[in-house]
């Protein structure tokens, strides 16, 4: 994948005209990376921390520029990194590209490994990168979005009116456990003020999220009585029952369990626009 | 790296003099011993509730160890892998590596390492879906991914010990298999053939009150004698347990038909050796102790030269105003017999054990100290050789116990790390990583960029960064 990415783009700006299949490809560069910096390799076969293993794939490269790092890192213009390439002898000293890369070993340095690296021109326009890569960053954004749109069975804007325990029966196939990853499930009732996918104006809907404070759950989405937001709600297959009950009658129960399913109000415009693109 | 970020990241040993805080005053500053924060300086960034350390190490190679705590892949929750700490010069130094299998980070862990350095096996409770991963490494160093060996729904807890025999390794993985039937779901996996092949060994022979307690500790002897405690929960009434605490015993390593049936109760002649009968489990998935939850606490040592003896220790209440109390017994004829408390520590959790070759038994814990915002966690490792009959202590770390707030839960770890080699203890614990001397009364080392004057943490630009929990590894001598 990561080989078949590289190729991509290189063969793209390799071609006149091909401005769309390098953006694409550099998309996907993003899509897979989450440490990316323009840099220059000052040596090859080598390392910049003693913890890294040097290898024919390890080079060198001075931080010209971040674009994109974890909070947690340390890496800052200056800085010397060992990337892992994809290819040995795919960089020479000297050469300054923009580096796709992901966390490899963290140590007194960081050492990454190559997901592709993009030369461009030498040197690199760094307001051009920087340009490219976050305009490439909020297409892998749009379209992780859009996935999980196409993957809910239902998209609302409301307002949560109610949270209450679940009251979940045990089965035979779902007995109850007493463990400390227990989700403690609790049960919002949405009023939908706008169906976007699955639902009208006026519908209650039944959202299950996890109560309990476990490490197993501690990504997961929670809801509070009067939150509005745009709602991505996924039938319910986590919790071992799929309905639930409002004012009598039994229904359908969702999940909202990714942090991508709970956007806010003002989302919804842009969800509304992924819906409708062709 | 810069230059300044060398200066400020280099290893800061702290001597200290801790002012009273209302607590017993720790003895003096014992020579070798040594307290080192693992996260590295290039996540000096870092603000994760890096809670439930765990730690493995080799016999053979004193300088190569792995580490694990609920630390995130510093990629983000999207990462298709989470990370183990690794050591290659014996605990001074430590790198995260990104090779588990498991998105983001796991939801629950323990390792151990394989005969043949650097094999490392790893229980996990994979995200998502929690399913369990028996993993391996035969190189633990190495990038790749781990190789997973079996894999399962429906278990909790998985803790791992190793023994190797001939060139195979003896893998036990204690768990509480939801899946077990008729509500005894004290397990453990047993693997005779370094993993490749794993067979599920139900241990609770009485009935339960639907299931067993989620901790479930097996501990192995040179002569390949295996112990394995367990809660052998027997009623609840709201959120207290009424159970047993069980050791049973296996003379051959597992390795026959009906195994861990060795060791029998003379009140019914049943296997498992009931250590103590109906006490109470104090069940609290919600911040109970010092913003920790209880209810599981359970460690078993076994003496690995000589195997007639074993030590256990387990929390409770008692009823006397405690919140939970951990207890320490010792059997000294294969478990047939035991001790009273040896050990009664009031408001303490993570009991651990681990016997030395001389035959120094270590007994850490955490316990919380004072009321309200003076609150504390105080680390200590409590060393004896006659038994607890006497006993020398030392104060690893005495933090707020009221910050950080909790981010998740276990807030500090359901669980530690301790584990005996040569003439050390060696370990691991999670706690406030405040850069402040008097927090750590045996010193302490940083490879995060800290300054000590300021007591902050700082990123690698220089801006101060958050409190947070942080998995501290020590090494401790055992008494002479």
């Amino acid at each position: 994948m990561h080989t078949r990415s590289a190729m991509l783009l290189a063969l793209a700006l390799a071609v006149p005209g091909s401005a769309a299949v390098a953006q694409m490809s550099r998309a996907a560069l993003v899509k897979q990376s989450d440490i990316i910096f323009i840099g220059t390799v000052t040596q090859v076969g080598a390392v910049a921390a003693p913890e890294v293993p040097a290898s024919p794939r390890t080079v060198v490269v001075r931080v010209d520029k971040v674009l994109e790092k974890p909070a947690a890192v340390a890496l800052a213009e200056g800085d010397s990194v060992t990337v892992e390439t994809v290819r040995a002898g795919s960089l020479k000293p000297g050469t300054q590209a923009t580096f796709y890369t992901t966390g490899w070993i963290f140590g007194r340095g960081v050492a990454v490994r190559e997901v592709g690296h993009e030369p461009g021109r030498s040197p690199v326009v760094v307001a051009d990168q920087e340009a490219a890569v976050a305009k490439a960053r909020l297409e892998v954004n749009d379209a992780d979005l859009l996935a999980h749109i196409q993957r809910a069975a239902m998209v609302v804007e409301g307002r949560v009116a109610q949270v209450r325990p679940a009251e979940l029966a045990g089965t035979p196939a779902h007995p109850k456990r007493i463990t400390e990853h227990d989700a403690q499930w609790q049960e919002a009732i949405i009023q939908v003020d706008d169906g976007l996918k699955g639902a009208r104006a006026g519908e209650q809907v039944v959202v299950r999220f996890p109560g309990s404070h476990d490490v197993a759950w501690v990504g997961a989405p929670r809801f509070a009585v009067g939150q509005e937001g745009t709602f991505l709600l996924h039938k319910d297959s986590t919790s071992g029952s799929p309905s639930a009950m409002i004012a009598g009658r039994s229904v359908p129960a969702y999940t909202a369990l990714h942090q991508l399913d709970v956007l806010t109000k003002q989302d919804a415009t842009r969800v509304r626009a992924l819906i409708r693109k062709p | 790296m810069r230059t300044n970020a060398i200066a400020f990241g280099a290893a800061l040993l702290v001597a200290c003099q801790g002012p009273d805080r209302g607590t017993p005053q720790p003895p003096a500053k014992l020579p070798g011993v040594r307290v080192v924060d693992l996260i590295p300086l290039s996540l000096s960034g870092e603000t994760w509730q890096d809670a439930e350390p765990f730690l493995a190490l080799y016999d053979s190679d004193p300088k190569l160890m792995a580490a694990s705590a609920f630390t995130p892949n510093p990629g983000g929750s999207m990462s298709a892998t989470a990370p183990i700490f690794v050591s290659n010069d014996a605990g001074d130094s430590w790198t995260l590596r990104n090779s588990l299998p498991s998105e983001g980070m796991t939801a629950d862990i323990t390792h151990a390492v394989g005969g043949t350095p650097p094999v490392l096996y790893a229980g996990i409770m994979k995200v998502p879906g929690f399913p369990l991963n028996e993993l391996k490494a035969s190189d633990f160093f190495s990038p790749a991914i781990m190789t997973l060996q079996s894999s399962r729904a429906d278990i909790d807890q998985p803790f791992m010990r190793t023994t190797a025999v001939g060139s195979a390794d003896r893998v036990y993985v204690g768990l509480n298999d939801f899946d077990a039937p008729s509500g005894r779901t004290a397990t453990v996996d047993v693997s005779l053939d370094g993993g490749a092949t794993y067979r599920s060994r139900r241990i609770e022979t009485r009935n339960t009150a639907g299931q067993n307690g989620p901790s479930i500790r097996p501990a192995v002897a040179r002569d390949h004698t295996v112990y394995v405690a367990y809660f052998g929960w027997r009623s609840n009434a709201g959120a207290d347990v009424t159970s047993d605490v069980v050791v049973v015993r296996d003379d051959s390593g597992a390795t026959g038909a009906t195994p861990f049936k060795d060791l029998v109760d003379p009140s019914d002649h049943l296997p498992g050796r009931l250590v103590a009968t109906h006490v109470t489990i104090p069940w609290s998935n919600a911040p109970t102790l010092g913003q920790e939850r209880i209810g599981s606490t359970l460690s078993l040592a076994v003496d690995a030269q000589h195997s007639d003896t074993v030590y256990l220790a387990w929390a409770d209440r008692v009823g006397n105003g405690d919140i939970y109390t951990v207890h320490v017994r010792r059997s000294g004829d294969r478990g047939a017999t035991w001790s009273g408390d040896l050990r009664t520590l009031t408001n303490a959790t993570n009991a651990s054990l681990a016997i030395s070759p001389n035959g120094t038994v270590g007994l850490l814990y955490q316990q919380v100290t004072g009321s309200g915002d003076a609150s504390r966690w105080v680390t200590r490792l409590e060393r004896s050789r006659d038994g607890f009959a006497t006993h020398q202590d030392v104060v690893l770390a005495s933090v707020p116990a009221t910050a950080p707030a909790f981010q998740f839960l276990p807030y500090i770890g359901d669980y530690n790390g301790l584990l005996a080699r040569g003439n050390v203890f060696l370990g691991i614990f999670s706690a406030n990583n405040t850069p402040d001397s008097a927090n750590f009364p045996q010193g302490v080392v940083y490879q995060r960029r800290v300054d000590f004057p300021t007591h902050r943490l700082l990123d690698g630009g220089g801006a101060a960064v958050a409190v947070s929990i942080d998995p501290f590894f020590f090494s401790v001598p055992v008494l002479p």
